[in-house]
């Protein structure tokens, strides 16, 4: 019965994936490639409006924190590391340092996260800078809500791939393609953060 | 896989077996159902966007006509475009797709077969949830007005003077949404919300089925089947996918946009607030661009199909066919500021975009002339579904034309907003788009039900079609340049547009005639339909390989590929002129490929069924009520049910395991005709899938 | 999954530290663009320096460098799709022309 079951199956197994990558690892890349056009509709956005005066103050442009925005893009950065570095312990079989690093991962992006709302609150409460007060506002806040909001997906499926590690004594090999799919979203949403903090933060200007 | 038989399941619910009853639907995750539903879903949507088009024909007979108040005129113009573009031809697109492609590259279902569930149940949803607009939904007056005109609320409710009112609380700024018409000072009311968020959780459905077809098609075709021996609608598909996968983001960002101004205060398109209607004409376009390409490519894929195996002759230059396909794909992406020509675009971006968009005459050129090269010369037969595919080539013909003539930037500004435009899109869409699908019904037919359609009354049908369709659209290229101008509810007696009118109106009931003729004979022809056979049109390509009805796991054996049009050469030899000539065994390759069909020499593993994509389905739009709601408290409630609906399927998915112990099926297995072969269902046919 | 080509974990660390340094530049500079001014020299030092973060996670964190140039030329496609895309529609809307200011 097992020979059977591993009969080379219409389109479903390594070695009959006509371009050697497997479903998932694919499915991801191509999705993440369709990403480019959400977040970049969502940059330009900022752009087309970060400037343009006339309207209530304050602009997002003289709000900014740098210091405190470089820290937390610094800590995301790092969860990049973190996140290799599960990949790597895990494709070792070492399924404790898998789960340390995938947790690790996770706390990190929840730092991240934190430092976002703490930004958010301040603009809001410090600044009287809602979403209402002018368009720049608008598109800045979208734009890394939206970007926070996959943050978020992304701890929770990393805290879900650990909580299967726990729950299981380690992951499976389908659960390790798993992590390599989070690893890849994780670094997208990593990326799409330093075009956001260099455009939108370190680059922008506010109206003159 | 030893390993995973070791670990314990995780599943909290038992994993569903049924395989007949309305359960084995719900869960099903078999490309071929979900294709069913989707057409069946479809089709219902067509006839209720049919319907609103009627109505809008009957007022339209009429100069300075109140049959419908001008309230439930724009709405009936919303739902009509918006229903036949995103709930009719996009779908039945996709219900070919799901059908068809894995049959057509040798495969057993698609790459992902949960995935492919959520995207239908997200579509049904998603459309049940726009229309519910219709109940829900209200269309109040612009915000610090007290009526435009005189009239009291403006548009709705109570939607001015006239008969018809029903609907005027339905979306109504167009299936474009220009803003900020369509925005919060406006629009006010919830009735837009439910286009915005309706037509977001449908766009969302596509992505995911971008995204699966797109690996489908490149991980899992059969042996041999190198891409340029796809048959080419699969081609097409791809093709598609690609425009999906990299517009439907950018429509995604603007209908968020456009939520946000009306639900959150954000400015994105206030103009006096400082945003930039115009962006939103980009940023839809940008979108809408690609997607009239991506409503067209699938038939074209069906009329490549349909000429050849209908001329007894190959398609003629299939690579150029191929590539002339991605190339209108590619083109598609830089033309779209030509729906914004009378926006107020510079005159170096008219110049610019008005020559891009002339460039796509020329792969577009390229098909045409192919398809005709492919019926030069060959033995034509006339059966339905090749002279809806004839009709196609004919009527897209004319629609391209008209499009040449919006290319030209000074000529688009006196077309602009005339019922010329109304004609040229009627052209390709119905025209071109709805005769190649229907064409692909008829051909396809036998696959699903295992008979043909009866011939006597597809030509019926086919005949009402064109007499309709022409007697409908044509006049509309003439009224347009007369003057009459679109989405306006009333035409004066004085400028002469009636008479024409009437004559269009007389079209779209000859249209409706022919689509009663259709569903008379689907429904008869299902039940009592000639036998078709395993290749009752004496086809080309794998498809036609396996038993008709499709057999649940469609390939008894992975087929292995030698060349193009694989199995026409199982069947025919050529002679030294480069006739066909039918091989002597030839008949008896077809018994066997039938018998072989039907009797699997060994255990095939199928996707196991799960509702867990239903369920993750289910919580988007309980989110979209939220949202639309959210100042109330259980608005607020219905967003976090929702989200925990839908992140808990999504958990209880990741988790499903790959693998049922096998015993637990073997009892339960319908075969219907694959007699004594052991289907077996196994998740995702594979250990290292997880059929997602 | 397991592949002959991929870095070891000292390496990632390497990277790391290589990533930290450039957004340690790139705030600089952000710092030195104020005191001095330098308008397109800044903004094109800073995007040279996001771009270089961008491609080495790409490249080696999401192991693009060492994948099948199937996956290299699909989602490169992509960005540059998007990167095009929105060029041009900043360009038409009045942005890419006018640098810095109302």
């Amino acid at each position: 019965m097992t020979d059977l079951a591993h009969e080379p199956e219409l389109g479903h197994h390594d070695e009959h994936e006509s371009t050697g990558i497997e479903n998932r690892k694919l499915g991801m890349w191509v999705f993440l490639s369709s990403e480019f056009l959400f977040f970049g509709a969502l940059i330009s956005n900022y752009l087309l409006y970060s400037n343009r005066g006339g309207f209530d103050a304050p602009y997002p442009a003289e709000v900014y924190d740098i210091p405190f925005t470089s820290v937390s893009s610094f800590v995301l950065l790092m969860s990049s590391l973190t996140m290799v570095l599960a990949h790597n312990a895990l494709s070792r079989d070492d399924q404790n340092g898998a789960r340390t690093w995938l947790f690790a991962t996770a706390a990190l992006g929840s730092v991240f996260l934190g430092g976002q709302v703490f930004e958010f609150t301040d603009f809001i409460v410090e600044f009287g800078m809602t979403l209402s007060t002018n368009p720049a506002a608008s598109a800045f806040y979208v734009l890394t809500g939206f970007h926070g909001l996959h943050v978020a997906i992304g701890v929770i499926m990393l805290l879900s791939l650990w909580g299967i590690s726990r729950r299981q004594n380690g992951l499976s090999e389908k659960h390790g393609l798993n992590l390599e799919l989070v690893g890849l979203y994780w670094h997208f949403v990593d990326i799409i953060w330093i075009v956001i903090f260099t455009v939108v933060y370190l680059l922008s200007l506010p109206p003159s | 896989m030893t390993a995973t038989a070791e670990r314990p399941s995780t599943t909290i619910f038992k994993r569903p077996r049924s395989t007949t009853g309305i359960w084995s639907w719900i869960t099903t995750v078999d490309h071929k159902r979900i294709g069913i539903m989707y057409g069946y879903a479809a089709f219902f949507f067509f006839l209720v966007g049919g319907v609103e088009a009627l109505l809008l024909r009957i007022h339209l007979a009429q100069a300075n006509s109140e049959f419908l108040t001008a309230g439930a005129y724009n709405a009936l113009f919303t739902m009509h475009g918006t229903t036949m573009i995103f709930l009719f031809v996009m779908p039945v697109s996709s219900a070919f797709i799901n059908f068809m492609l894995p049959l057509l590259i040798g495969a057993r279902d698609v790459a992902f077969p949960r995935l492919n569930a959520l995207s239908w149940w997200l579509f049904l949803f998603g459309g049940i949830f726009l229309y519910s607009t219709f109940i829900f939904g209200t269309s109040l007056a612009p915000v610090g007005s007290d009526g435009i005109g005189g009239i009291d609320g403006n548009i709705a409710p109570g939607g001015g003077p006239g008969g018809f009112n029903f609907l005027a609380d339905s979306p109504d700024g167009g299936w474009f949404g220009y803003q900020p018409n369509a925005g919060p000072l406006y629009s006010a009311g919830t009735a837009m919300d439910f286009w915005a968020l309706g037509v977001q959780i449908l766009g969302l459905a596509s992505l995911i089925a971008s995204v699966n077809f797109i690996v489908t098609v490149f991980n899992m075709r059969a042996k041999g089947m190198r891409l340029l021996r796809m048959p080419v609608f699969a081609w097409m598909s791809t093709v598609t996918s690609f425009l999906l996968l990299f517009s439907l983001p950018i429509i995604a960002v603007a209908l968020f946009m456009v939520t946000f101004d009306r639900q959150f205060g954000t400015l994105f398109f206030n103009a006096t607030g400082g945003g930039d209607p115009i962006l939103w004409q980009h940023l839809f376009w940008l979108f809408g661009h690609p997607e009239v390409y991506i409503l067209i490519l699938p038939a074209m894929g069906i009329v490549s199909e349909v000429l050849p195996v209908f001329s007894k002759k190959p398609l003629f230059g299939y690579s150029a066919v191929v590539f002339a396909g991605a190339a209108i794909a590619f083109l598609g992406f830089g033309v779209w500021a030509h729906h914004m020509f009378a926006s107020g675009v510079t005159p170096v971006a008219q110049a610019a975009f008005g020559l891009a968009t002339m460039t796509i005459a020329i792969p577009t050129g390229i098909k045409i002339f192919n398809w005709l090269g492919t019926m030069w010369m060959g033995k034509i037969r006339l059966s339905t579904p090749m002279l809806f595919s004839i009709g196609f080539v004919a009527m897209f013909t004319i629609g391209g034309l008209s499009g040449v003539t919006h290319a030209v930037v000074p000529s688009d500004w006196q077309q602009t907003d005339t019922y010329y435009i109304v004609a040229h899109f009627h052209y390709v869409l119905f025209g071109g788009a709805i005769f190649g699908l229907f064409s692909g019904l008829y051909y396809w037919f036998p696959k699903l039900t295992g008979r043909v359609m009866s011939e006597r009354m597809g030509k019926l049908h086919f005949w009402l079609f064109m007499i309709g369709f022409n007697l409908t659209f044509a006049p509309m290229h003439w009224l347009g340049l007369q003057g009459m101008v679109r989405r306006t509810w009333k035409y004066a007696p004085e400028t002469g547009l009636e008479p024409w009118n009437v004559a269009v109106t007389v079209g779209a009931f000859i249209i409706a005639l022919g689509v009663l003729v259709f569903m008379y004979n689907w429904y008869v022809s299902k039940r009592r339909g000639e036998l078709s056979g395993l290749d009752p049109w004496d086809a080309r390509t794998i498809e036609w390989t396996i038993p008709n009805p499709t057999p649940e796991y469609n390939f008894a054996t992975a087929p292995v590929v030698t060349r193009l049009d694989h199995f026409w050469h199982l069947k025919y030899d050529e002679d030294d002129e480069g006739r066909p000539v039918r091989k002597p065994d030839a008949d008896r390759v077809i018994a066997d490929l039938e018998y072989d069909g039907l009797n699997p020499s060994q255990p095939i593993h199928l996707p196991a069924p799960s509702y867990f994509p239903m369920l993750m389905a289910i919580g988007i739009p309980v989110i979209a009520y939220g949202i639309i709601y959210h100042e109330a408290l259980w608005g607020k409630l219905a967003i976090a049910v929702g989200a925990i609906i839908s992140l808990s399927a999504l958990i209880g998915w990741g988790i499903e395991p790959l693998e049922e112990p096998m015993e637990a099926h073997e009892e339960e297995l319908d075969l219907g005709s694959a007699g004594a072969a052991d289907v077996i269902e196994d998740s995702a046919g594979g250990e290292e899938q997880s059929g997602d | 999954m397991s592949d002959h080509t991929h870095p070891t974990p000292a390496q990632y660390w390497k990277i790391a530290v290589v990533l930290a340094v450039l957004t340690a530049i790139e705030v600089g500079m952000y710092y030195i663009d104020r005191e001095l001014g330098l308008g397109a020299f800044n903004a094109a030092i800073l995007l040279v320096l996001a771009l270089t973060k961008f491609i080495i996670v790409v490249g080696w964190y999401m192991h693009l460098r060492f994948e099948s140039p199937f996956l290299n030329r699909f989602f490169t496609g992509g960005f540059i799709l998007a990167l095009s895309l929105y060029a041009i529609i900043l360009g038409l809307l009045g942005v890419l022309v006018i640098r810095g200011g109302g």
